[in-house]
């Protein structure tokens, strides 16, 4: 065994390695470029297959949709939030005509994403034209923390044609309470 | 929604890319609100913040392909864009980014956009994509984002082996950051990749020195360290070399080397005794590391060297034995990865709930390859190949679920069809007895009826059942012969029915007008529903005849739905394998290396060993002779 050839082992280890960068390591060019390319057209693949797949699932989300509510009969409910100081929401229920259909409870990361602008479409279903009733209970943790549930009522005409139902939560900050208001959106 | 909202979609968020890099844009700076007003568009935006990409992407397709994103059309198409890149759909992103960041987009959001870009595609190794996104970049990113554009600048040079340019670019870089380090450092490896080896090592001299605040740079001054030991080591300078490799820290990523220098540093100045105090102390760290393996065999070279050739020869055993024992574990591991099971195991312990650009993988899953594959986590190509193979994991878990879905739909359409067929005659033999154009006809005979009634003031026509019958009653009493005769009686008797019948008459003539009114009111009720039901049975009519086309198109749907399922199901499957395939061959060839190593460690040991048998063997002989 001689020095210099455990010196150069190690030595060509630790110089390879400080060859690297900071911030992202970068390998030494040639050894690195069969690799990077065959890295890449398994990735230009898995783009194609991405793309693939999201056309796919966007027909079959409209045929499941087509085909389980019709829109000459679909009613889509809708769960907002305008800021949100007053109330922390933990769960919606919704009664159409005297019957419960939907009783949804949110996580932190849902909650937290109505409070940013999201709406979340809680409830899908297939009415008569005719009227109807919608009552919807929210529950949460209303001003100090105390624990909240309000209820919400919305008289509504179903015609012929999709419908929308916005159930919304704002803040009466001259009342410092929370506000839940149901209505057709517009 | 028409009311303000004052929690809105912003829309630099919809580059969903700079979120977590760049929270500021959030803030008041940040461009104006865009007020949701369209309930889909809010959807997109309830997964887009929970960081669920795919969902929100189908979403995005499936209302744009309905035309439900009208009002939100361009904040669409960017929000999909930025949702694109989030998910790692770097192509298509950047097909949309590049149709839509020419103009109508804020200055500095487009500078930013790419800039991601060309970070993703650096980051997997789309270099001349990763180039022209810089080059596409303006003026108008914020400083910090600036300084990290220009370094991802002067990587890529370096990346692209144009060195002079990168060198150039890196030493006229301005401030005092810490970006200025990492450019100091760059330059080292840009001098020492062009041959300039006496320049670099002024500049990792120089950064080797420096007060470092965080532990990053910290890192990056033990790197420096470590490359000017090694180099001033090489080029015979034992004695200067000491000096930096002593500076970088004894517990850190780059400690073992550094002891290892420090070592070889001392028995190259024949200080045998000095090396052996670091050498030491690295037996007792993780064999894994080349630097403790070398130092198996350093140790009993220093002895000796220091003459003690029993202590030597037992050290040597014990290297030979550690690495055989060594070698014999990656076998098992190789053996393990090529199974094709690591990979699965490490699906498993990570399930899918999110999938995206974002995601890195921070621990592998436990078991002995862990230990051998834990710095190739800190690559790239290992980070992004496995992020890849998640996606597709999503992707055939998602396919295989719809392919469920499918087959209940089909089972639904079908049994819809058999209704309709079993309930189609009875709704026709209804709709047959139903005669709508006679009820039609009763009607506008009622109308003509009442024209008649009205123009000849018949008031009587409109008597009720028993004003009718009453009125009969008393024309009959008119009639009785007794009441002809000529006495008082009957004259009081006809006086009285003269009375009843003009009382009846004013009556109904008083009413009359009330009474055709009301019944013109009904009949025009009765026309209007009798339109309605005229239109609703040929709503029926043309459902029925429709009906069967509907479950025809929706029969071509689902069926032509399945096999697109089936066939990608199997490309991804296919892509799988070879993604596994990849990562393993990476893996494998990491553990061959390792293996390799330990192969050449093995060796020397064994010609060491023999020549101090020799040696001890020559002087046995000596000694009786």
């Amino acid at each position: 065994m001689t020095r210099k050839l455990l010196i150069n082992v190690v030595a060509g280890l630790a110089l390879a390695f400080a060859a690297s960068l900071p911030a992202q390591e970068s390998g030494a060019p040639d050894a690195d470029a069969q690799s990077r390319d065959q890295f890449r057209q398994l990735d230009q693949d898995v783009q194609s297959l991405k793309k693939e797949v999201l056309d796919l699932n966007r027909d079959l989300f409209l045929l499941e949709e087509e085909l389980l509510f019709p829109a000459n009969s679909q009613v889509a409910f809708f769960v907002s939030m305008d800021v949100g100081e007053y109330f922390k929401l933990d769960s919606v229920s919704l009664k159409i005509d005297g019957k419960e259909v939907a009783n949804y409870l949110y996580t932190d990361r849902e909650a937290g994403s109505l409070l940013r602008g999201g709406v979340h479409r809680v409830h899908m279903a297939n009415l008569k034209t005719g009227d109807h009733e919608l009552v919807a209970i929210f529950t949460g943790q209303g001003p100090q923390s105390r624990e909240y549930r309000r209820g919400a009522t919305l008289n509504f005409s179903k015609g012929i044609g999709a419908k929308y139902v916005e159930l919304e939560i704002t803040d009466r900050v001259k009342k410092q309470q929370p506000e839940f208001v149901i209505k057709e959106w517009e | 929604m028409v009311t303000a909202r004052a929690i809105v979609a912003r829309c630099c968020l919809a580059l969903a890319f700079l979120a977590p890099a760049a929270p500021a844009l959030a803030g008041k700076d940040g461009p104006a609100p865009i007020v949701v007003q369209e309930p889909h568009y809010g959807e997109i935006l309830y997964y887009f913040y929970q960081e669920d990409y795919f969902p929100a992407i189908v979403r995005v397709l499936a209302a744009q392909e309905q035309g439900q994103l009208a009002t939100h059309a361009a904040e669409a198409e960017l929000l999909k864009g930025g949702l694109y890149l989030s998910y790692g759909h770097h192509l298509e992103a950047a097909d949309i980014f590049e149709r839509l960041l020419a103009d109508n987009v804020n200055p500095e959001i487009r500078d930013r956009t790419w800039f991601f870009l060309a970070k993703i595609w650096r980051q997997r190794g789309y270099l001349d994509k990763a180039q022209r996104a810089l080059d596409n970049i303006g003026e108008d990113l914020p400083e910090d984002v600036e300084r990290e554009a220009k370094m991802l600048q002067a990587q890529l040079l370096i990346d692209g082996g144009d060195y002079d340019r990168a060198i150039a670019m890196l030493q006229d870089w301005k401030g005092r950051t810490e970006w200025s380090r990492y450019a100091q450092f760059n330059l080292g490896v840009a001098l020492v990749r062009s041959g300039r080896v006496d320049e670099a090592k002024k500049i990792l001299e120089e950064l080797g020195g420096i007060d470092p605040w965080n532990e990053e740079l910290t890192s990056l001054r033990d790197k420096a360290n470590l490359a000017l030991g090694y180099a001033l080591l090489q080029s015979g300078q034992p004695h200067a070399a000491k000096m930096p490799l002593q500076r970088v820290r004894l517990e850190g990523p780059f400690s073992n080397k550094a002891l290892l220098g420090v070592g070889w540093a001392d028995a190259e100045l024949d200080s045998y005794q000095r090396a052996l105090v670091p050498w030491m102390e690295l037996r007792g760290r993780d064999l894994l590391d080349p630097a403790v393996q070398e130092s198996m065999l350093a140790i009993p070279y220093a002895l000796a060297k220091l003459d003690s050739i029993s202590q030597a020869a037992d050290h040597y055993v014990n290297a030979v034995e550690a690495f055989y024992e060594e070698s014999g574990r990656i076998d098992r591991t190789i053996s393990h990865i090529e199974s094709g099971r690591f990979f699965d195991e490490f699906l498993s312990e990570d399930p899918l709930d999110s999938t995206g650009w974002y995601w890195r993988m921070q621990s592998l899953p436990e078991g002995p390859e862990a230990r051998y594959l834990f710095h190739l986590l800190a690559t790239h190509e290992f980070q992004e190949g496995l992020k890849n193979y998640r996606d597709l994991n999503y992707l055939w878990s998602n396919l295989d679920r719809w392919q469920q879905s499918v087959d209940v739909y089909a089972n639904m359409l079908e049994t819809r069809r058999l209704a309709f067929a079993e309930r189609l005659p009875r709704v026709q033999e209804t709709l047959a007895r139903a005669d709508i154009d006679g009820m039609v006809q009763r009607k506008l005979e009622y109308d003509a009826l009442l024209n008649d009634i009205e123009q000849s003031g018949d008031w009587l026509a409109l008597a009720t059942e028993r004003e009718f019958e009453l009125w009969g009653e008393i024309t009959s009493f008119e009639k009785t012969p007794a009441l002809a005769a000529d006495i008082p009686e009957a004259g009081e008797v006809r006086d009285k029915i003269r009375m009843l019948k003009g009382v009846l008459q004013w009556g109904l003539e008083k009413d009359f007008q009330e009474r055709l009114w009301r019944i013109r009111r009904d009949l025009r009720e009765t026309g209007e529903a009798l339109v309605e039901t005229q239109r609703a049975r040929r709503q029926v009519d043309d459902s029925m005849n429709r009906q069967p086309d509907m479950f025809l198109a929706f029969d071509q749907r689902v069926y032509g739905l399945e096999p697109r399922i089936e066939t990608l199901k199997m490309r991804v499957g296919d892509a799988m394998a070879e993604q596994r395939a990849f990562l393993q061959s990476i893996a494998v060839g990491e553990l061959q290396a390792q293996q390799r190593r330990l192969d050449t460690y093995t060796v020397q040991a064994r010609f060491a060993l023999a020549a101090i048998y020799d040696r001890a063997a020559t002087v046995t002989e000596a000694a009786v002779k």
